[in-house]
């Protein structure tokens, strides 16, 4: 009898430990990287059955990955673009798109420089080229080093649209291929300056407090005060898949969405949604 | 030979796995060691230069650095194509359907056959392009796109391209017959840019991706004007195109617009050039001949001024599109085409007298795809007016005048034409997509011989495409 009931429960458990095991490739955004990684990580030592290979590359290359078939889940920091909608649908596919975790963007500098808090004017005087020497912004006399991520980069199209009110880059920028990349350069360059996803910040660079009304308030790029929607340089993060393969990897972005995945989130340096 | 560079890729790709294999042997055979044996030595001999572990992973790093290389190589190379295989059943045997893929046999009112075979090799340099483009089809092999383009290398807003290439001029050129979701480009289309293709020379201007004006486009270039085909005249024709393209920031709604100008010359083979005007009655509209000596080696002014737009919206019933061009103009043409040049021949096998029409001609596309699924529906409405000045029956072959008979010289190059389209596609796996389209072909009802009702010549289609 006992062995019955074993049998019994076994059989009504194992099918869905089984069906949480998740075999996928996910591809794209280098700020949604770390977060992927660690919930893959956790994730497969939750479930030992599943394969979950994360790499980066931009949110264009992860969303053309998508769709043309050479990952699983295209991961995103901007939304889907209508052209790249229309070329998925060309190709027969339909894409769901997930908000995972929102993000906050941080600016950064070297830690020797003495800068501490830009508004968002002047960041965008830097970014364009007008202002050239950080001693037109109370610095050092010294000249700024642009960094930037390319132009496939959901980050690049981010902080341009929201932080330089959509105008160019001055031609001096120079455009990294990794978030890595640019924390390296300004930590490691006098008078550099960068931008990076909050996840990303390390004590070899400083990341600056940042004012959207013209200098009377100053806020940190800290989760807690892009929780509490006090730190204006924040967007929503995605992760798009096919409704074909819906399926395969619905486990794995349910569990981002729990409690457990949201937990992670917040660890990582990244905005659980309930938050928002 | 890249068929031997895959080969030595494979090879290579081989090598790697099989080194990998011994990687982590080794490494097995290593940590066993450490582990068991000598963990404090372990730490030691990590860091000597001899250490089999490291020299092992420089090496596969050594062996990764190379197939990446080779891999970069291999991607700017890309290889595309598309195969249009079609079945059509016309409204009556020997239709004259040349807007719809082309005139039926006499004897013949359906027919299997190839519509389109592309292949496209492209390869990418970071400011160079390489294209070419070839159709193969059950009529033949011909020639495409063959071109190179290069971007300045400062600003990288400056594009110069040469050899065969869309004409630059409204939309639905450029628009690939891949993606299109009709058999066919518009009658107007077709009849002014026979091939869409000419061979030229564009200067593109787009600020680079980087800058806020990205959506702005200006193309112009300097072309034969004789289509995929060497040149016979000493004359070259220019075109032109602004236009910008954005969307909004939700992506939600997207919006093109564009202006085209065209300007160019037909040779003219004869003295022989005839004009519209009021003939002798002083009602009738006709053609009149200008027989002046030197007309001939002179050039009628083909001349087109078009606009276009595009508009497309994601919401909750799916995707729709919306698109319209009109264009307008002067076409030179024969008495009985006013198709433009296209594939002339040197010494031409045709020598023809000049008649210059005013033209206008646009269409309109609405598509809407169900409920972001596969499938989609669409309507289209195209006309073509090759010669605005006659209308319906005021079109004529000839009056009677003063107890004579006065030919107007009008014909069948001079009536008007509207289509209507009805299509439904479906993609039915990520290469396949299936069409059934049906076309309802209408002339205007003309005084004119053979045009006095409206002709049977509608066309159903039904397509399959594989793409790639």
């Amino acid at each position: 009898m006992k062995k019955l009931i074993f049998a019994i429960i076994l059989t009504a458990i194992l099918p869905q430990v089984y069906s949480q095991n998740v075999s996928c490739k996910i591809k794209g955004s280098d700020t949604v990287l770390p977060l992927t990684q660690k919930e893959a990580e956790v994730y497969m030592k939750k479930y030992p059955g599943s394969s979950i290979m994360v790499t980066g590359g931009g949110s264009g290359v992860g969303l053309a990955a998508l769709q043309n078939g050479t990952t699983d889940i295209g991961q995103s920091s901007r939304k889907m673009k209508l052209d790249e909608k229309m070329k998925m649908q060309d190709a027969g596919k339909t894409s769901i798109e997930t908000i995972i975790a929102y993000d906050a963007l941080a600016v950064i500098v070297n830690p020797a420089n003495k800068i501490s808090q830009l508004t968002r004017e002047q960041l965008e005087s830097i970014y364009t080229g007008k202002v050239t020497n950080w001693k037109e912004v109370g610095g050092d006399d010294m000249p700024i080093v642009l960094y930037s991520r390319e132009s496939s980069s959901g980050t690049f199209e981010f902080f341009k649209e929201h932080v330089l009110n959509k105008k160019n880059f001055a031609p001096t920028a120079m455009l990294m291929p990794a978030t890595g990349a640019i924390v390296q350069s300004v930590s490691q360059t006098k008078g550099a300056i960068g931008y990076v996803g909050i996840a990303y910040l390390e004590n070899t660079v400083k990341a600056l407090k940042v004012s959207y009304d013209k200098g009377t308030t100053f806020v940190a790029p800290t989760v807690e005060n892009a929780m509490n929607k006090s730190y204006p340089i924040s967007r929503p993060l995605y992760y798009y898949y096919l409704n074909t393969t819906e399926k395969a990897v619905k486990p794995f972005v349910d569990f981002i969405l729990s409690t457990e995945g949201q937990q992670i989130v917040k660890e990582v340096g990244y905005v659980p949604i309930l938050s928002k | 030979m890249d068929l031997t560079y895959a080969i030595d890729l494979c090879a290579r790709i081989s090598k790697l796995k099989f080194m990998m294999t011994l990687y982590k042997r080794n490494l097995i055979k290593s940590l066993t060691f450490l582990v068991f044996l000598m963990p404090g030595i372990s730490a030691f001999s990590q860091s000597t230069p001899t250490d089999p572990v490291k020299l092992a992973a420089d090496t596969l790093n050594a062996k990764i650095e190379n197939v990446k290389s080779d891999l970069d190589l291999l991607k700017k190379l890309k290889v595309s194509g598309y195969i249009q295989a079609q079945w059509q059943l016309a409204d009556s045997a020997g239709q004259l359907s040349l807007f719809s893929g082309g005139a039926f046999a006499k004897n013949d009112d359906n027919r299997f056959m190839v519509r389109r075979g592309r292949v496209k090799f492209a390869y990418e340099g970071k400011l160079t392009q390489f294209v070419l483009q070839i159709d193969a089809t059950e009529k033949g092999v011909t020639l495409k796109d063959a071109y190179v383009n290069f971007k300045d290398p400062w600003l990288q807003m400056f594009a110069l391209q040469g050899g065969v290439f869309n004409r630059p001029f409204g939309f639905e050129i450029a628009y690939s017959s891949s993606l299109r979701e009709t058999p066919e480009r518009a009658r107007v289309t077709q009849t002014l840019f026979p091939q869409e293709r000419d061979l030229g020379a564009m200067l593109t201007i787009q600020p680079r991706k980087e800058s806020r004006f990205n959506f702005i486009r200006l193309n112009a270039a300097l072309i034969n004007g004789n289509a995929i085909s060497v040149e016979t005249d000493s004359r070259k024709d220019f075109t032109g195109q602004l236009g910008i393209n954005k969307s909004t920031r939700n992506e939600k709604f997207k919006y093109a617009v564009g202006v085209s100008y065209y300007n160019g010359g037909v040779f003219q083979e004869t003295k022989k050039v005839y004009n519209m005007t009021t003939l002798a009655d002083g009602l009738t509209k006709g053609f009149a001949v200008d027989s002046t000596e030197s007309n001939k080696g002179q050039y009628a002014k083909r001349e087109y001024f078009g606009a276009d737009a595009q508009f497309s919206l994601d919401w909750a019933i799916g995707m729709t599109t919306l698109r319209g061009e009109y264009i307008l103009g002067s076409q030179p043409g024969g008495s009985k085409s006013n198709i433009s040049p296209a594939a002339r021949v040197i010494p031409d096998i045709i020598v023809s007298d000049t008649y210059n029409r005013k033209f206008n001609g646009g269409y309109v596309y609405f598509i809407q795809n169900i409920l972001n699924s596969r499938h989609e529906v669409v309507v289209k409405y195209d006309f073509y007016d090759p010669n605005t000045d006659v209308k319906g029956t005021d079109a004529k072959s000839s009056i009677s005048y003063n107890e004579s008979t006065i030919k107007t010289g009008l014909g069948g190059a001079d009536v008007k034409y509207t289509t209507w389209g009805f299509g439904y596609n479906v993609r039915i796996a990520a290469n396949v997509k299936l069409m059934a389209y049906y076309e309802i072909v209408k002339n205007e009802e003309t005084a004119l011989t053979g045009y006095s009702n409206d002709l049977k010549d509608n066309v159903l289609t039904i397509r399959a495409q594989f793409k790639f």
